[in-house]
């Protein structure tokens, strides 16, 4: 017994140092801190120097970006990044209110009623970043009680693989998806895990009644959990036409090598503003009023435009390639409509896939 | 030692009293050993069953959960999907196990080692993995054996589809036929032939033998294993979610993850779980009903000669059985998934200017989370095995040396968790443990207490045997020359058990490292380890990046495994008994 607990110290003690080389390269701190932000740092390194940010925002690759960014722009504090899908996301936020053991300190979501849901049982801290006066007027003010924040912005229009599918021969509005030739080649997220894929399953319903979904599933669809699942089938070859193809992550893919387009369907883009909001109770209070004010800033801005999603501040112009959300037509639901929908569609969507 | 408390205890026993009060130390023990398997097992569960009564809010009796929870035909065929698969997969790794096991144990069938080794592997592969493997292979446009045969007949579709309850009890049963192996292969190696040779005198032929002489000799074993792996099916959470859920239906696991949606409603999670544990106490009574009458006392561990059969051509048709199985459970699966860890992007396929590192840089200087997962991962199933190991040795000790009356409560106790699925108890957990006043959620404490339950009764059968083999008079000897008791097991007992206690802990380390389906219920952020971490990443299907951190997880899990076995000297997964 006890040789193996000494091996085991040893193993995990070398483990650590090669696993720990690495970390806290030497990074620079913020050129300009406002004097706000300085007081911010000073107590978030009081408090612990870490937070955890639980994010369905991106892909983890965006995520851990954002993550790092803010970690070499404030050397000391560490970013726990947990990309999970929105739905995963509030699930375990809410099973930690119930447990009254609160680990997350910002939730950063795609489903805005979560938030409204949240403030509405008290379980979010009113924090206003400054930075919150500097976005786009169309982010502004989704909650002017303070309570959260829009911080990013992505479309979600149809992908499909070039090598499968020809430009002229590919769906150019939502309604196409329903044609028999998509057969067994469409695919889908889940509106159960993912925020992205439960505002667009409401915009549809918004645009064409539920019939919608009474169609496409004659078209045999391939679901998946997360919206990214889509462009993972595309690449894969598994299917040919991503039916709510994520604008961001699809391009970054593109940018990769891989034979995927995006198509801007004629009827209108849909459009997710995602918020973010600081959990009351949460363990690290500065560091996260500290980390909105980073997700509100033009370095945040940049390295979504870097992979490939909106900006929200109007320093940044929108990636190279891709089209903005301003040069389109866009649809979405409104907030009130979020709230009460997505719980329904969940349903609804159930009853009609069967998971 | 004689406190009040401990007289008054004494007057329920009124009639061993005089016995007891020798035994005073004893029986502080025993209530310690009462307490923690009380707080591990009895708690839990009992808080789910009270739970599912309850009603969320007031906390009064209510049948709702009940209504809710069996009210809606999805959730009713759920439960018949779980049986289909749990008898399924209960079937096929029965058909996978018995014959290889069968093969190496009695024959002569060359490439032994080979084979058991690759058993091994098996083993050691988390079922989500070799799910992701299978995905990888049987996509139905993409997957590696589709497009190989689509090549081949220039047809235009794939003939496999992952994305099937044939699929699902594939994936489950080349992971968990190893269970069956086990069992079958161990009592097998006990079996003498003399029985066989009687067969074959009276003009019995080798398959006719094997069949109405060997194997029935070992069907307590066989009837084991099927149950093991059932239980095994219907409990596990990773690799439905992964292939039920793109093929469409549900099954109990992920039905329950459902009511852990929001609105959380654990009490609805509890009544919906009630027949996982109904099913499996069924299980267990039907075994004994089967067995109860019968004896098999042949395997008495002392037989006699041991003659490998002489298969002639057929051991190459066996070996090419076992080389099958293999293909299936670890060649192919590994094959793509170490093909995705370094590829940029999998679906290009095997190339050069396919081949990177990235995927593994990533992992472990550019992800935030990955090297703090990896290190908790094995932190805590060693901490597990641990745990599971001394408590069971303390509780085997107890037992088999029936130092203490009713101890036998105690046996019973630790092969509870066998009858209560990964998920359920860990909802039990949840429920029991993650609110004040323990307020456990999300600590690294409530992780290792729920693993350290979860395999307690692997724990305890391992410490059990080790305890089995070693003869009292050992023991006996240092008491009469006025040594203590504690002196004895100190000098005497665990150098005598380093052994099988190291093989035991590893029994438990492995599956401890695997382990999803009640890990999912209790991490936290900042205890996250591979398993879920593996879950989170497949959510966005970033296949490269999870291959890469299977390929770390596996690699790891091997070499430690490998030092077990080096240092015990002997293949501790496969000989455990003898």
């Amino acid at each position: 017994m006890f040789p193996i607990q000494r091996r085991d110290f040893i193993i995990g003690g070398s483990a650590l140092l090669t696993l720990g080389a690495g970390r806290n390269a030497l990074a620079q701190p913020a050129p300009s801190m406002t004097p706000h932000e300085k007081e911010l740092f000073e107590a978030a390194r009081k408090e612990g120097g870490e937070l955890t940010w639980y994010t369905a925002q991106s892909d983890d690759i965006t995520a851990q970006a954002l993550g790092r960014s803010f970690e070499q722009l404030y050397p000391g504090i560490r970013v726990n990044v947990l990309r999970t899908t929105a739905q995963v996301a509030y699930q375990r936020v809410t099973q930690e209110i119930k447990a009254s053991a609160i680990q997350c300190d910002v939730l950063s979501t795609t489903d805005i009623g979560h938030c409204v849901a949240l403030k509405a049982t008290g379980a979010l801290e009113k924090y206003v970043p400054d930075n919150s006066g500097k976005v786009l007027d169309i982010y502004k003010n989704y909650d002017p009680d303070g309570y959260y924040f829009v911080n990013s912005a992505g479309m979600i229009g149809i992908g499909y693989n070039t090598s499968k599918v020809k430009e002229a021969d590919a769906p150019k509005n939502w309604t196409d998806l329903l044609d028999p030739k998509w057969k067994d080649n469409i695919a889908l997220g889940h509106p159960g895990f993912s925020g992205y894929v439960g505002t667009w399953t409401l915009t549809m319903r918004n645009q064409y009644g539920w019939d919608f979904f009474e169609k496409i599933a004659k078209n045999n669809p391939r679901i998946g959990r997360s919206i990214n699942d889509t462009v993972t089938m595309l690449n894969a070859g598994e299917c040919s036409i991503a039916g709510c193809g994520p604008v961001g992550t699809l391009l970054e893919s593109v940018q990769k090598g891989n034979p995927l387009a995006m198509v801007y369907p004629t009827d209108g883009t849909v459009l997710i503003i995602a918020p973010s909001g600081i959990m009351k109770g949460c363990k690290h209070p500065a560091a996260s009023r500290l980390f909105m004010e980073f997700l509100l800033s033009v370095g945040a801005s940049q390295i979504w435009v870097d992979h490939f999603n909106e900006t929200i501040r109007p320093e940044i112009s929108p990636p190279k390639g891709a089209k903005s959300a301003k040069d389109l037509k866009t649809i979405r639901p409104t907030v009130e409509q979020i709230t009460k929908g997505i719980p329904e569609v969940i349903k609804q969507w159930r009853e009609t896939f069967g998971v | 030692m004689t406190d009040n408390s401990l007289d008054i205890r004494a007057l329920h026993f009124s009639g061993i009293a005089s016995r007891l009060r020798r035994l005073d130390a004893s029986m502080l023990l025993w209530l310690a050993l009462i307490a923690a398997l009380a707080f591990l097992i009895l708690n839990p569960v009992l808080r789910l069953i009270i739970s599912s009564l309850q009603e969320t809010d007031t906390g009064s009796f209510t049948l709702a959960n009940y209504r809710t929870a069996y009210g809606n035909i999805r959730h009713l065929q759920s439960l018949l999907n779980s049986l289909e698969l749990g008898v399924g997969v209960a079937l096929l790794a029965t058909c996978f196990a018995v014959p290889m096991a069968w093969a190496i144990s009695r024959t002569d069938m060359p490439g032994k080692a080979f084979v058991r080794l690759m058993v091994f592997a098996a083993f050691v592969t988390p079922p989500y993995l070799g799910a992701i493997g299978w995905i990888l292979l049987a996509g139905p446009n993409s997957g590696w054996l589709n497009k190989v045969w689509m090549a081949l007949t220039g047809a235009s579709h794939g003939i496999f589809n992952v994305y099937s309850m044939t699929g699902l009890i594939l994936v489950i049963s080349v992971t968990s036929f190893p269970y069956t192996f086990v069992f079958t292969s161990s009592a097998l190696d006990l079996v003498s032939s003399e029985m066989e040779d009687a067969a074959n005198i009276l003009g019995a032929r080798t398959l006719r033998t094997t069949l109405r002489i060997t194997l029935p000799l070992v069907t307590p074993a066989i009837i084991g294993g099927i149950i093991i792996s059932f239980l095994e099916a219907i409990a596990l959470f990773g690799a439905p979610a992964l292939i039920a859920l793109p093929a469409r239906f549900n099954v109990v696991s992920t039905q329950l993850w459902q009511f852990f949606e929001y609105p959380v409603r654990v009490e609805e999670a509890a009544a919906y779980s009630m027949p996982l544990l109904a099913i499996t106490v069924l299980m267990f009574w039907i075994q004994r009903r089967i067995l109860g009458r019968r004896g098999y006392t042949s395997v008495t561990g002392k037989g006699g000669e041991r003659r490998m059969i002489a298969l002639g051509p057929w051991r190459w048709v066996m070996l090419g059985y076992a080389l099958l199985v293999c293909a299936l459970s670890v060649f192919l699966p590994m094959l793509v998934l170490v093909q995705a860890a370094f590829a940029k992007a999998w679906g290009r396929g095997f190339s050069l200017d396919n081949l990177t590192l990235h995927n593994f840089y990533y992992l472990l200087f550019e992800q935030t989370q990955a090297k703090q997962t990896i290190l908790n991962t094995f932190l805590y199933s060693a901490v597990t095995a641990f745990a599971a190991i001394s408590l069971t040795l303390a509780i085997a000790y107890v037992v088999n040396r029936k130092l203490v009356p009713f101890s036998n409560v105690l046996a019973f106790l630790c092969m509870a968790p066998f009858v209560v699925p990964g998920i359920v108890l860990a909802i039990g957990f949840y429920a029991a443990y993650a609110p004040p006043p323990l307020a456990l959620y999300g600590t690294a404490t409530i992780l290792i207490l729920g693993f350290t339950t979860r395999f307690l009764p692997i724990a305890y059968t391992s410490s059990a045997a080790g305890l089995r083999s070693i003869n009292p008079e050992m023991e006996e000897a240092v008491r009469i020359l006025g040594g203590s008791r504690l002196l004895a097991i100190r000098k005497v007992l665990i150098p005598l058990l380093k052994k099988s206690l190291a093989g035991a802990w590893i029994l438990v380390f492995i599956p401890a490292t695997r382990e999803l389906s009640s890990a999912i219920f209790l991490v936290g952020p900042n205890t996250r380890v591979i398993s879920v971490m593996l879950f989170d990443l497949s959510e966005e299907g970033n296949f490269e990046v999870l291959a890469a951190l299977g390929v770390i997880l596996l690699v790891a899990t091997v070499a430690i495994a490998g030092i077990g076995s080096k240092i015990i000297g002997r293949d501790f997964m496969l000989r455990r008994n003898s």
